[in-house]
């Protein structure tokens, strides 16, 4: 070994030892533990696939998974919807001076802690809530809403808003990048100010959109403090009953479980994402 | 007269305090190849997109084919642009890109566009490069699109906005006769934006020059280089010597070179000022021992020789002028070239100069 390789793995040694402690060890422990089962009081260590085989037939653990999937999808789609917009007139109708300025304001609720944020939603959102009073008082409504707190909505709109940035930001990106000049050729071409949009201004931002959406999915099917804190017995998560397993029914093998087919899951959908929305990526 | 195709009356632009356009009236003829030449910043890029529609007049009126175009969006417009970046759409191919604009003509079928892009592809020199994808193309080719996607809509007027610029020096030269070539083909009217006064020269019909937004002169190549209307624009078009000068009477006293009759000098132009003489470097002529004598010449000193190849410029002192006077000759088989310091004999005409007053 020379002078020069020795270096280069003094370098490399702390985070290669801070990564191996800290991520491929948990993960390979989790995927030992997965081929675990739990029997009573101890664990039987034989590799069996029995886990598995009861997490994919059994109703439960798929309607969880079914769920997760389903919230993490319409979180993403309301997330990436509503960022698209913000993103656009940051980018677009923002004077540049002062572009720097908008993004700070944008992350600012962003500096209280994400708990706090999700307790401010059931303030909102709950049956005595600023939304109910407000809508009450302005006898709009006879009864408190009951849909809005304790169920899937409230989960989708929580985490919508908590990550808002985390898709503003990619987006707004992508639209920087895009030379103004070819909007104009797009209109000197005969287009107008929507055609232009959805063949040059879209197609051109669509790294930043598909960014956003991985970026926003990804965590989210994972996410187990917002279903647990506003969801309600109707709008727990996968994530919800892997803590259960661990913590509550004392299963730590069939939470691996749930845990590596949950990350499966997500890897699967997030490569064939990738993958369908190349065409727009390329280049 | 026809009516112009492009007329321009008392059109202002101003950006806040920034005052970008001076009152530009201008009258731009059918099948014309007209250029916008300037320095950088005289407003010739604001006038071609106030034609274009990306700009809107403060004041005065834009008409295109005899209608106002006030308030007319650049989409509705019967005008088509070359941008200087050339504006080529990275996410399309070639033949996507040419065939962008023909996508809202709902009178043609999906072969009848295949067939337009492809000819016109062909017409600038691209046949076959229709699948490619448009990241892909040298800066020569990526013009040749954009020329295209233009001319594929056949405009009225073709508005180019400096698109030589980014190419070097041959692939420039041999666009510009291309760009000659086409605009006759086509028969449509190209309006040029350009800071290249040689550019300028060689492919326009007319040529106005600009300053701090407004017009100088407007006119032929060869009036702007033999008849510039004033100091200014001489000494932007090509070199010009520049001799201190007096009248008196209907005699002009020219520094270094003695007194000329007035009514012998070729052209009167505005001046700076002051009155002064000016002279092209080819209007001289440098003479060698034993060459008969002209009937006018003057002895100098070569101060500075600078050698082209098929041309050596001198720049040669006279006594009695301040500066060295710029000369050009051309290096003839036989000819020797001057060293610095040797005398030179410069045989010259009034006929060629002109007067700044």
């Amino acid at each position: 070994m020379d002078q020069d390789d020795r270096r280069g793995w003094t370098l490399l040694a702390p985070p290669f030892l801070y990564a191996l402690a800290l991520l491929a060890a948990p993960l390979l422990t989790i995927l030992v533990f997965s081929f675990w089962t739990q029997d009573y009081l101890t664990i039987d260590r034989t590799l069996t696939l029995a886990n598995y085989e009861e997490a994919v037939t059994d109703p439960l653990y798929r309607q969880l998974m079914l769920r997760s999937v389903t919230v993490a999808g319409l979180v993403t789609l309301a997330t990436v919807v509503l960022a698209y917009p913000v993103a656009y007139f940051v980018s677009f109708h923002v004077d540049p001076g002062r572009k720097s300025l908008w993004l700070f304001l944008i992350t600012i609720p962003f500096w209280t802690s994400y708990l706090l944020r999700v307790f401010l939603w059931k303030v909102i959102l709950g049956y005595n809530g600023v939304l109910n009073s407000a809508l009450t008082g302005l006898g709009i409504i006879d009864e408190p809403l009951t849909f809005l707190l304790y169920n899937v909505n409230a989960v989708v709109i929580t985490l919508a808003h908590a990550f808002a940035p985390f898709a503003i930001l990619p987006i707004f990106v992508a639209l920087e990048k895009i030379d103004r000049s070819l909007l104009e050729a797009s209109r000197d071409l005969g287009e107008g100010r929507l055609r232009t949009f959805l063949r040059v201004t879209l197609p051109l931002s669509m790294p930043g959109v598909v960014a956003a959406v991985l970026i926003v999915f990804i965590p989210t099917i994972g996410d187990y403090v917002t279903p647990a804190l506003v969801g309600g017995p109707g709008g727990l998560l996968i994530a919800n009953m892997i803590q259960t397993q661990f913590l509550g029914l004392n299963n730590q093998p069939m939470g691996a479980t749930l845990a590596v087919i949950a990350m499966l899951v997500v890897t699967v959908i997030a490569l064939a994402f990738v993958l369908v929305t190349r065409r727009w990526t390329r280049a | 007269m026809t009516d112009p195709l492009i007329a321009l009356r008392g059109v202002h632009k101003h950006y806040g305090d920034y005052h970008a356009l001076r009152g530009i009236d201008l009258d731009i003829r059918t099948g014309e190849f007209f250029s916008l030449l300037g320095p950088s910043g005289c407003g010739k890029t604001t006038l071609l997109r106030t034609i274009a529609g990306f700009e809107e007049v403060s004041e005065g009126t834009v008409m295109l084919g005899g209608q106002d175009m006030r308030g007319v969006p650049p989409n509705r417009r019967p005008t088509n642009m070359v941008f200087q970046s050339y504006a080529i759409f990275p996410h399309l191919t070639v033949a996507q890109n040419v065939g962008f604009g023909l996508r809202r003509r709902s009178d043609l079928n999906a072969r009848a566009r295949d067939t337009l892009v492809a000819d016109a592809l062909d017409m600038v020199g691209l046949d076959g490069f229709g699948a490619r994808a448009a990241t892909a193309l040298s800066g020569g080719q990526r013009q040749r699109v954009a020329l295209a996607r233009a001319l594929v809509l056949k405009p009225k007027v073709l508005l180019l906005d400096e698109p030589l610029s980014a190419l070097d020096k041959k692939m420039r030269e041999q666009m510009q006769v291309e760009l000659m070539r086409l605009q006759r083909q086509v028969g449509i009217t190209f309006i040029l934006v350009t800071h290249d006064q040689e550019e300028a020269l060689v492919m326009s019909d007319r040529i106005a020059v600009m300053f701090e937004g407004g017009l100088a002169q407007v006119d032929e190549a060869e009036a702007l280089y033999r008849r510039p209307a004033s100091r200014r624009v001489a000494e932007f078009i090509g070199t010009m010597n520049v001799l201190p000068a007096t009248v008196a009477g209907d005699t002009v006293d020219v520094a270094g070179l003695g007194p000329v009759p007035l009514s012998e000098i070729g052209h009167a132009a505005e001046g700076g000022g002051t009155v002064a003489v000016g002279m092209r470097p080819e209007s001289w002529t440098l003479l060698a021992p034993g060459d008969p004598a002209p009937p006018r010449a003057t002895d100098g000193t070569v101060a500075e020789v600078v050698y082209y190849g098929d041309m050596t410029y001198y720049d040669v002192a006279l006594p009695g002028a301040e500066r060295p006077v710029r000369v050009s000759m051309r290096n003839l088989f036989g000819s020797d070239v001057l060293e610095i310091g040797a005398p030179a004999r410069l045989g010259w005409s009034p006929g060629a100069m002109v007067l700044f007053r």
